[in-house]
């Protein structure tokens, strides 16, 4: 649905696109989880093109670069625990679906200074606007509470970051932003957008997909054991015996 | 240096989990334990997830206890009828664990029931054998043994019907007790990750009066054979067996349980016994501080279909 903004937006605004144009790439489109992941770095750089008669004009507004990277969507099942005779249980549970299981947001100034929420809500740019779309509850304070405890969960795993000074500015033109994605990322497609902002008001956007996969081993075992359930655990288990043959086999000579 | 789990998702240290494996092998050495019970507490202390931790230390007992079954053999102290009947009830007991584990998951209550379970199993197991242990170190100070247990005291238990003659264990007796037996520790090997070996060994000690030489051989092999079930019901009805997580937990733990054996035999039984029942304590105490403590977030996220 945002991708469909962009481009509607992209098709509509033509002359703003010719006046200031954006221009952005990634350093990898596929980042690779192996035996030895411990995460690694997407860098997103970009550079601002402008024609030279519109080189006064932008002396007088301000500009903005935001930087956004949305990992797949997923089917998230929030609970929330109560103390029942002192001990703490689950007790209530609401699904959310389509919130982005990964989302970063790096941005040249804090967001709510950059554009009205209005606008950050249309784009779902930052913490506060990454929205399901939809919710097992018909309660929207309800369903947002338990949105915002996704938020919380997933900051702390660190795959959700907000990051309002993240936009790094090489020359007047040129921008780079370093993306972290950690090991526990999900494996999937991912999107990276780029939006140039002037005075609040989306100038230029830019979408660029990229994949997270585990490649090698990892892959193997996890589709062995989503695939062909039934022989990775009789697998398992034969590694299991041999173990414990070899060991007492080795132990009783020495 | 980092190792990616891929069923557990998440990057753990592999010295740390070598470590863990080599430590409560170590103990289960010492004690004659599977070590079950540390294992899967220790995992979900470390931050993995609850039902990956149940079914992939399954997979660790297994490895144990086949060196344990290898040992016995030999010295020709398994009860092989005994065994068998134990396995029925164990694999009945399996099979409903893990469908029970799979509603229980559903549910979001998988964390709350492994660790009151726990609570409770280590707790009673736990001051059931504290008692016992100072009771024989104050009778071994004050120099007089406790009185023997009547050797062939007869019970409900000899009451029931369907008699079955085991020559190993010199019994006979009906085949409903080892069958409930089995099934129970059945469904805590897969409800809770145990091997149940500390339940085993004393209820067929002290309920169906087998002669001691032939329990540790029996409850090996009942052990082996249902944790190698519940490793494959578990691996392919809930995808929870993390096959590089275990192979280093199996590494680390057949290395300690060799020096634990060794370190075993220099201290008397009833130290064992009582060293054993305050780690159980302790274990328990930890797990039921998480109940009871307010947590840092009342809410918590499981993403489906990962």
């Amino acid at each position: 649905m945002r991708a469909a903004l962009i481009a509607i937006f992209l098709a509509l605004m033509p002359a703003a696109a010719a006046a200031e144009n954006l221009v952005s790439g990634l350093s990898q489109d596929q980042i690779q989880i192996t035996s030895n992941y411990t995460g690694s770095d997407l860098v997103v750089f970009g550079a601002i093109e402008q024609s030279a008669d519109t080189e006064e004009d932008s002396e007088t507004g301000h500009r903005d670069v935001v930087v956004v990277v949305r990992g797949p969507t997923a089917k998230m099942d929030v609970r929330r625990k109560q103390r029942i005779a002192g001990i703490w249980i689950n007790n209530r549970e609401i699904t959310l679906t389509g919130m982005p299981a990964y989302y970063y947001v790096a941005s040249t100034r804090p967001l709510d200074k950059i554009a009205p929420a209005q606008t950050l809500g249309r784009y779902q740019i930052g913490l506060d606007y990454v929205k399901p779309e939809r919710a097992s509850t018909h309660n929207p304070a309800r369903a947002e509470q338990f949105r915002q405890a996704v938020v919380r969960e997933r900051v702390r795993g660190h795959l959700f970051t907000e990051a309002p000074a993240g936009v790094e500015f090489l020359s007047y033109s040129l921008f780079r932003v370093h993306v972290p994605v950690p090991a526990s990322a999900p494996r999937g497609q991912y999107t990276a957008e780029v939006y140039l902002f002037k005075d609040g008001v989306v100038m230029a956007a830019q979408s660029t997909p990229l994949f997270v996969d585990q490649i090698g081993l990892e892959r193997r075992l996890f589709s062995f054991a989503h695939n062909d359930a039934f022989a990775y655990g009789v697998a398992t288990v034969i590694m299991a015996m041999l173990l414990g043959w070899l060991s007492s086999l080795i132990f009783r000579r020495a | 240096m980092e190792i990616y789990l891929p069923i557990a998702e998440m990057s753990v240290h592999w010295l740390i989990i070598l470590g863990m494996g080599g430590a409560v092998g170590f103990l289960s050495g010492m004690f004659g334990v599977g070590g079950g019970f540390l294992l899967t507490p220790l995992l979900i202390f470390y931050g993995i997830p609850s039902e990956v931790a149940v079914a992939t230390t399954a997979s660790h007992i297994t490895a144990s206890s086949m060196a344990g079954v290898i040992a016995h053999w030999k010295r020709r102290t398994v009860d092989f009828a005994m065994a068998g009947v134990l396995l029925a009830g164990g694999l009945m007991g399996t099979s409903i664990g893990v469908y029970l584990f799979k509603l229980l998951r559903e549910a979001g209550q998988s964390e709350f029931v492994v660790s009151a379970g726990y609570v409770i199993l280590l707790g009673t197991v736990g001051g059931l054998m504290l008692n016992e242990s100072q009771q024989a170190l104050r009778a071994a100070r004050s120099g007089n043994p406790l009185p023997a247990r009547p050797a062939r005291h007869h019970n409900w238990i000899h009451g029931l019907p369907l008699k079955m003659r085991f020559r190993q264990s010199r019994l006979y007796i009906s085949v409903f007790p080892p069958l409930v037996l089995g099934f129970i520790v059945g469904i805590l090997s897969a409800i809770m990750g145990v091997g149940g070996g500390f339940i085993l060994v004393p209820a067929m000690i002290y309920l169906l009066r087998m002669p001691t030489s032939v329990v540790m051989g029996t409850s090996f092999l009942q052990i082996l054979c249902v944790t190698a079930a519940t490793t494959v019901l578990q691996a392919a009805s809930n995808y929870t067996v993390d096959i590089m997580l275990a192979g280093i937990l199996i590494l680390g733990g057949v290395v300690g349980a060799q020096f634990g054996v060794r370190a075993g035999s220099r201290l008397r039984g009833e130290q064992l016994r009582l060293l054993l029942a305050i780690l159980v304590l302790a274990v328990g105490a930890r797990l039921l501080i998480g109940l009871v403590v307010t947590p840092a977030d009342i809410f918590s996220v499981a993403v489906e279909g990962q």
